[in-house]
């Protein structure tokens, strides 16, 4: 069977005597979508941030791409090509879309044997558009600043940067929030273009008609476990909601959970 | 709605953006310009004015009065493009006065010693240089360092070190203006690259100051002085710096989102830290360009020049939140200010009227900035995405 | 050095034999840039405009909001810039620093007459600055010794006293600390001198340093006020700790507040000095020097009125208090 593209074993993370996420495990392949659920203070985000290097787990290994993973920070994390799309988007308002796409790893020309760099703006707008045109996301212009865009409009410069930057797998923490009807079904089209693509996609959402409309497969976590892990096809709502305050549970404190036979890196 | 595979079109018509009207339109392209149009109708209003005034004897744009301006900017306009880049990325930078004051200072007595101990003048210059753009730098650093990693506001470090720099610069001096200056300098703070002689016996020499007295020396006009040369160049470096490079671009970016800098990767720290020592070295210059000018270091000379300063950069449209700024709009800041100052006192008006002027332009520009932003639907930075 | 009668005289004379003379002589324009708004430059400019009028010429007035070569240098600049002006009567803000900016003026065809201050050492023949015409003001090292002989009565010999002083390398109050301490050091060594603490024009910075010097000094005896500002200050602080009397002030300059001062007894001496006729005299030294007379005095001084309780009611000396009318 071919290999997970993220596997994350028995992670459990503390805050002092807090216990965030506890002895989590799951894996993500290539080209699904899968969906993070949970209610406030259930451990997604902080689960989420322990994979993408924001926190770093105290127990527990996540391997990526087959090779044991320790990111010290969320840069490392990019750099393995795990994009992560937090709910303020990171984007610099009073820059235009090309820049905020290269934001941090903007192209330069060099001059005079590499004394003079300056701005390849050319190159990069091209790119840019080369990348919104892939996505087929059309926007006005891209050479006013992004603070006129709408919500959705920015989710879909948010991740036509993850994707420029060759993502291999993205996590997007409640990218629908605050977004209209119109827009949140957009960003959902956005998400499908990705698993096309190829690349997987962790998502993080509290709607449930939003996990059943783009999710392959659903995880839940309720007090900072996993206490669900289901094909979409499977379950329903009320099922997910049962998991999601605490009523259900498939993996009860002192219940051996079921592993799956996963091939360790030598 | 749209399916897979279709084209994913966000039309313009469901954001405040892209498609304006056009007086909206033409509001936007006010609001980004009218410091040109003030200065223009500034100009042209003493254009006007002085030789009525003055019942013809006095006219206004005279070769030796512009070039009175531009000499009149520099100082200015050095502590402002430093500042430029500190407000763009939503700091502020408080010490720039004093900072020129102990550049002067430490300029005038490393020339005096260098001079003094032996060494030709044109070295003992660059020493000079050295020692005042040096010393502002060091402050500079000191500057950033407690702004980013001790995440101190920069209005309160900016402020404290103007205090500890000022006495510094008393000290050093002793209290005194620092004197005893080869003479020679006083020819790279006053000498010109142009001089011209109109009329008979006259003509244009380049770079050889025409050693001319009486009715020559009289009608001759010194055109681009020396300090006005080097102010020049460090404005088309600053605009090359901040429009045309990553540097640039990143400042920008920390003043638009600090958080998106820090996310994406932006050594902010190190950012912040480059952009105090960027705007403590301007300082810098403009001391060690006093030094040359007066041929004498000055503790007192800064003070006054702070709050000129953050006036011509918010009179050139650089917002005070950060993000927003150009380097020619602090240059047109700067020369309303100037313009200003030498109109009103060839008007014979007096010299308090320049005050009252220019806090009210101030004002003017802050409402201007503010209205672009009722106008583009803009959100400040700490609004919701 | 020519007393100050027989010098009025003089250039009284110059005058008249200048005016009845050339009554048909080109108009001169005369720009006139003292060193800061005070009272004592706005006397000055009462005497300047007066002679004016008196003998028929143009003058243009510049005042600089603050003290300093920064700000007075691009006034002047602009006033060369005019084209119109003939002579420009200025009180130099740094001995050495607007050397270079007045020789400009003088390269651009406009004659410069220092008042009050003086550039280089003062001594147009012979000393390194050559070009002014003249320097019409106080002797101001002997005001110091004046002030300090003053001083030094009133708190009986002995004791601790603190200068007060404006901005540094400024000749007029650079030569009262001069005269102060030279005569403290030969005439009373009982005498200890702090400071001079430097306000840079501004009375209420004067009023602190003065204030803080009252506080680690229990025993300061008294305080000189080297002129307008620093007197005021000074006095202001002498009187909010409550010593108004005990700390003798000897103050520079006779504004209307340092004679109500004295009058409530903080103050005990004012020297006066005379700028309504420095003003006057400048004027007509320019008119003369239009008119071709080549004999001006290269330096002036134009004396003291000494202020004190016996004598202050006396309306011959209460007209040397620098009032300016609706001020």
């Amino acid at each position: 069977m071919t290999e997970a593209l993220l596997s994350v074993r028995n992670v459990t993370k503390r805050f002092g005597g807090l216990v965030a996420v506890s002895d989590v495990s799951f894996d993500i392949n290539r080209g699904e979508v899968v969906g993070l659920l949970g209610d406030n203070g259930a451990g997604k985000s902080t689960l989420i941030k322990c994979i993408s290097g924001v926190h770093q787990a105290e127990e527990g290994e996540i391997f990526f791409e087959g090779k044991r993973a320790e990111f010290a920070h969320p840069i490392d994390a990019r750099s393995h090509g795990i994009e992560t799309i937090y709910q303020d988007l990171a984007l610099a308002n009073n820059l235009d879309v090309g820049a905020n796409i290269f934001l941090g790893r903007e192209v330069k020309k060099s001059y005079l044997g590499g004394l003079i760099k300056t701005l390849d703006e050319q190159h990069m707008l091209r790119e840019s558009r080369q990348t919104l045109n892939s996505l087929q996301i059309q926007f006005p212009t891209l050479t006013q600043p992004i603070e006129s865009l709408s919500g959705g409009q920015r989710q879909a410069v948010a991740i036509a940067r993850a994707v420029y930057w060759d993502a291999k797998l993205m996590i997007m923490d409640e990218p629908t929030n605050n977004l209209g009807v119109i827009e949140q079904r957009k960003v959902l089209d956005l998400i499908r273009a990705l698993r096309e693509r190829g690349v997987p996609v962790i998502l993080i959402t509290h709607i449930l008609p939003d996990a059943f409309a783009v999710a392959d497969r659903l995880i839940v976590m309720h007090g900072g476990r996993k206490v669900a892990e289901k094909t979409t096809a499977a379950t329903n709502t009320e099922e997910l909601v049962q998991y999601m305050v605490g009523a259900r549970d498939d993996a009860p404190k002192g219940a051996p959970e079921t592993q799956r036979e996963i091939p360790l890196p030598q | 709605m749209t399916e897979r595979g279709s084209r994913i079109v966000l039309p313009a018509g469901t954001s405040p953006s892209g498609l304006r009207t056009s007086s909206q339109r033409l509001a936007l392209l006010l609001s980004r310009i009218w410091a040109w149009l003030f200065l223009a109708l500034m100009i042209l209003f003493f254009v006007i004015a002085v030789p009525l005034m003055s019942g013809g004897s006095v006219n206004f744009l005279t070769i030796r009065n512009s070039q009175n301006i531009l000499v009149a900017i520099i100082p200015v306009l050095l502590l402002g493009l430093g500042q430029t880049f500190v407000i763009i990325a939503a700091g502020i930078d408080l010490s720039v006065g004093w900072v020129m004051s102990l550049a002067s200072v430490l300029s005038a007595l490393a020339l005096r010693w260098a001079f003094d101990s032996g060494a030709p003048l044109f070295p003992a210059v660059l020493v000079g240089l050295v020692a005042g753009v040096g010393g502002a730098a060091v402050v500079g650093f000191v500057n950033g360092v407690i702004i980013s990693k001790l995440k101190v506001p920069a209005f309160i470090v900016t402020l404290g070190t103007s205090f500890i720099v000022r006495g510094v610069a008393y000290l050093m001096s002793e209290n005194t203006t620092v004197i005893g200056l080869p003479a020679g300098i006083r020819a790279y703070g006053n000498d010109a690259l142009l001089y011209y002689i109109p009329g008979e016996g006259g003509g244009l020499y380049f770079l050889d100051r025409p050693e001319v007295s009486g009715e020559l020396l009289r009608r001759m006009d010194t055109i681009l002085p020396y300090p006005v040369v080097v102010t020049a160049f460090v404005v088309l470096c600053t605009m090359f710096l901040l429009h045309k490079t990553q540097f640039g671009r990143h400042t920008y970016a920390i003043g638009g989102s600090l958080q998106a800098a820090e996310r994406t990767g932006i050594p902010v720290d190190r950012h912040i830290i480059k952009l105090y020592i960027l705007s403590a070295s301007t300082a810098g210059i403009a001391g060690f360009l006093s030094t040359l000018r007066f041929t004498a270091g000055s503790a007192v000379i800064g003070d006054p020049l702070l709050l000129s300063s953050i006036a011509a950069v918010i009179i050139g449209g650089v917002s005070l939140f950060g993000g927003a700024g150009t380097v020619i709009g602090t240059v047109i800041g700067a020369l309303i200010i100037a313009v200003l100052t030498t109109g009103l006192v060839m008007l014979n008006v007096e010299a308090f009227w320049q005050f009252i002027v220019v806090g009210t332009v101030v004002i003017i520009a802050v409402l201007i900035d503010q209205s672009r932003d009722l106008i583009t639907g803009r959100q400040r930075r700490n609004a919701a995405a | 050095m020519l007393r100050k009668q027989s010098l009025l005289a003089i250039a009284a004379g110059l005058a008249l034999a200048v005016a009845s003379q050339s009554a048909d002589a080109a108009k001169i324009k005369i720009g006139f840039l003292p060193g800061v708004v005070d009272p004592f430059y706005q006397v000055m400019q009462l005497g300047v405009e007066a002679a004016a009028k008196d003998l028929g010429v143009d003058v243009v007035t510049q005042i600089p909001p603050t003290w300093g070569v920064q700000v007075q240098t691009p006034i002047l600049d602009s006033m060369i810039a005019r084209g119109d002006l003939n002579y420009i009567i200025t009180a130099p803000t740094d001995k050495d620093q607007m050397v270079g900016p007045l020789k400009a003026a003088v390269d651009a065809g406009i004659k410069v007459i220092t008042v009050d201050t003086f550039l280089g050492d003062g001594d147009y023949v012979k000393g390194p600055v050559k070009f002014p015409i003249s320097y019409i003001g106080s002797d101001n090292t002997e005001g110091g010794r004046i002030a300090a002989r003053g001083l030094a009565k009133a708190i009986g010999g002995e004791g601790t006293v603190y200068i007060n002083s404006t901005n540094p390398n400024v000749s007029s109050v650079e030569g009262r600390e001069k005269g102060f301490k030279e005569v403290i050091e030969k005439e009373y060594p009982k005498i200890k001198v702090l400071g001079p603490d430097y306000n840079l024009d501004d009375p209420n910075k004067a009023t602190q340093q003065t204030a803080a010097v009252l506080e680690r000094e229990p025993k300061l005896a008294g305080v000189f006020g080297t002129n307008v500002f620093s007197a005021q200050g000074a006095g202001a602080a002498v009187v909010n700790a409550g010593l108004g009397g005990h700390v003798q002030v000897v103050a520079y300059d006779a504004t209307k507040l340092a004679i109500e001062l004295m009058g409530k007894g903080v103050v005990s001496l004012v020297l006066a000095q005379k700028p309504f006729d420095m003003g006057y005299m400048a004027v007509q030294f320019a008119v003369a020097d239009a008119a071709g007379v080549t004999s001006l005095p290269r330096r002036v001084e134009t004396g003291f009125a000494i202020i004190d309780k016996d004598n202050v009611k006396d309306p011959a000396v209460a007209r040397f208090v620098y009032q300016v009318p609706g001020k």
